[in-house]
């Protein structure tokens, strides 16, 4: 780590609660350690070098437990027919009993608030075990300061049919408040789920999202999970993503990326095991000033494993995509199959795209690929459909929405694929 | 029909001239045939006359149906009942050519205020149509061209073109790449789109076409102009003397 006197600690910019939350003292008390010795990250840093983090800087975040009930809150509209009994809602990082509805799961199930179940077994070897990001700050200030969150915990060859919906949602908060949504799944051997995790902002306030999730995956589990960030246009959010996988275990993230002024998502998959699958999409449609940045990593470390990352992007006005995608191989991971696509569309002369794949590969009998491509729409494309009667404006709009389609159609489930179609048509249709 | 008068034309930005005074009358009924070398203008000529951006007018007059179209954009010249049936048709994945076709009608529907077609109205329609060029169902639902092997990606031009219904097409080197079966499937479609209300010009280097559409009226193209004009006899004596023979005699 650099030396902390060249950079302005974290407290400078967001202000915790002062005396620790009662449950998990031991998390929290070593990560408030590690805060105290860390710094915030500045341009200076190699992984930050692109990214401005202005927005976050310019402001001063604040912990604050609302505790309300928000009885008056209509959320209707965000519910998920797939989940109208599989449901966690948590408004400004308080659970909300009132808006959530989990009825029905197999016996041995666990969905729910992470706070009720704070001796459980499984949640006391699991949390906090699978975040060690180096030199990191957003980590620890989620460990120290999460007030509520998800637990799902699917015993052995249990199968959850109905997706499960995690709703954050941000009221129009007058401060600027600090918020940090957490969620431990332990999945055991061959069962499965679909969690769809959604970020709303209900306003286009101010305000800091912190998520920090840790997917711990046994033998033969399989697990689909789209995350959906539509926070506030002024929001910044930070999101560590975690997932470990055993022998056999399947694991297929969708990350789309529509809100926030920052996004800075870092995605993590490790293969703990041999013989796994796993996918890290996105799909990034920004515009305006925003700034939305992936810093994944497939992290192969035994040997038979499939990794699969396309990452789609498209920029518009004088928005900013950063990508660096890591493929780490370790010595002796032999026969890895991973391939890797950053493919961006620059839809007008103003917007920026930096692109990186970065493969570090210390096995020798591995198939490893990678390709990034920036580009516009062609002329030729748009005179195509132009020649067959649509507007220029037509034609541009349905070039960009087939371009962004290809990430929608993988999406597990039918509302939400429904949903985006009709996010994709907003940002193509926004003038 | 179609009046195309002195036209002059330049690659947008660019000085080198590349049609330089095309004079060319086109009658409703009529099926005309444009022959010339590579660089001689011919596609140049369809593309300008449908409106690519890429090409300015700099001198010179399009008429179609009495109106001026000189300066207007692709799509306007296409709801006024223009076609071009593209050389190199693109690819475009994501976007079936159903999806594309249902935007393409109903959008010309409206600006001709005829009635829209709702989807299985449309569908109805589509399936109608496939017959012409002797395509399955499922061709409908592929991305457009994405993958067609070069007579699928023709197949598919003249398909469009019966289910869009122009006025006028441009055939630009519809033959090219094509092996004798699939020209004979592409002409055959073209054969029963033709009727007396509208007009086809076919853009071709070969005569071969002409054995499978018969044009009306052959003209030859060089160096940006309209050199001769004439009937099928025409066609037939470049074929047996090539163009070096015509450029020397007309020289």
């Amino acid at each position: 780590m650099s030396s902390v006197s060249t950079k302005e600690l974290i407290h400078a910019y967001v202000q915790l609660p002062g005396v620790l939350r009662q449950n998990f003292k031991e998390l929290r008390s070593q990560a408030k350690d590690n805060l105290d010795n860390c710094a915030f990250p500045t341009k200076k840093d190699e992984e930050w070098r692109f990214t401005d983090l202005k927005s976050i800087t310019m402001n001063k975040f604040e912990s604050v437990d609302t505790g309300e009930a928000h009885i008056d809150l209509e959320l209707d509209e965000y519910h998920l027919p797939e989940s109208m009994n599989s449901r966690l809602v948590f408004i400004d990082g308080n659970y909300s009993p009132l808006h959530s509805a989990i009825e029905g799961m197999p016996d041995g199930v666990i969905v729910g608030n992470i706070n009720d179940f704070p001796e459980h077994e499984q949640l006391r070897s699991h949390l906090g075990t699978m975040t060690n990001y180096e030199d990191d700050v957003f980590v620890p200030l989620n460990d120290v300061n999460f007030q509520d969150g998800t637990f799902i915990y699917i015993p052995k060859e249990t199968v959850i049919e109905q997706p499960i919906h995690i709703l954050n949602v941000f009221t129009n908060l007058n401060n600027s408040h600090f918020v940090t949504p957490r969620v431990l799944f332990v999945g055991e051997m061959y069962s499965k789920a679909t969690i769809i995790e959604e970020h709303i902002g209900l306003s286009d306030n101010v305000y800091l999202n912190v998520p920090v999730n840790e997917f711990r995956l046994y033998s033969g589990a399989h697990v689909h999970h789209a995350r959906i960030q539509r926070d506030s246009k002024n929001a910044s959010h930070i999101s560590r993503p975690v997932a470990m996988l055993d022998a056999h275990a399947e694991y297929h993230s969708y990350t789309i990326c529509l809100g926030s002024k920052l996004f800075r998502n870092e995605p993590r998959v490790i293969q703990n095991a041999e013989e796994v699958d796993f996918t890290v999409d996105g799909l990034v449609l920004i515009d305006g000033k925003q700034i939305a940045d992936t810093h994944s990593i497939m992290d192969h470390r035994f040997s038979h494993g499939n990794s699969h990352q396309l990452h789609k992007v498209v920029v518009n006005d004088q928005a900013h995509s950063i990508f660096n995608g890591k493929i780490f191989v370790a010595k002796d991971a032999q026969k890895i199959d991973s391939f890797q696509e950053n493919r961006n569309l620059l839809i007008s002369d103003t917007g920026k795209v930096n692109t990186k794949p970065q493969l570090e590969i210390f096995a020798d009998d591995v198939r490893c690929s990678h390709g990034a491509t920036i580009g516009q729409l062609q002329d030729e494309e748009v005179f195509y459909l132009q020649s067959r009667g649509l507007t220029e404006q037509k034609s541009r709009e349905l070039l960009v929405y087939a371009f962004a389609l290809e990430s929608v159609e993988s999406m597990a489930v039918k509302s939400v694929e429904e949903l985006l179609l009709k996010e994709v048509i907003a940002y193509t249709n926004r003038d | 029909m179609l009046e195309i008068r002195n036209l002059h034309a330049i690659v947008e930005g660019e000085e080198l001239e590349i049609l330089k005074g095309v004079n060319l009358k086109v009658n409703k009924g009529e099926i005309h045939a444009i022959m010339g070398p590579n660089g001689s203008g011919k596609s140049t000529l369809s593309k300008v006359v449908s409106g690519h951006p890429e090409y300015e007018v700099t001198e010179g007059t399009i008429s179609f149906e009495g109106q001026d179209i000189t300066e207007m954009d692709a799509d306007e010249r296409a709801h006024l009942g223009l076609f071009l049936a593209f050389q190199y048709p693109v690819e475009v994945p994501g976007i079936t050519n159903k999806t594309l076709l249902r935007e393409a009608y109903n959008t010309i529907a409206r600006a001709n205020e005829r009635e829209e077609l709702d989807p299985l109205e449309f569908e109805d329609y589509l399936v109608s149509k496939l017959e012409i060029i002797e395509m399955k169902d499922e061709f409908l639902n592929r991305s457009i061209n994405t993958g067609f092997s070069g007579g699928e990606k023709k197949k598919n031009e003249i398909f469009q073109m019966a289910v869009l219904n122009p006025r006028l097409s441009f055939l630009d080197e519809t033959d090219s790449g094509l092996d004798i079966d699939a020209l004979k499937v592409v002409s055959d479609g073209v054969n029963k789109i033709a009727t007396p209300e509208n007009a086809i010009v076919m853009i071709t280097h070969y005569q071969r076409l002409l054995n499978y559409i018969k044009p009306d009226f052959v003209h030859v193209m060089m160096n940006g102009k309209i050199v001769k004009s004439g009937d099928i006899s025409l066609a037939e004596e470049l074929e047996a003397n090539g163009y070096d023979q015509m450029q020397k005699e007309l020289a």
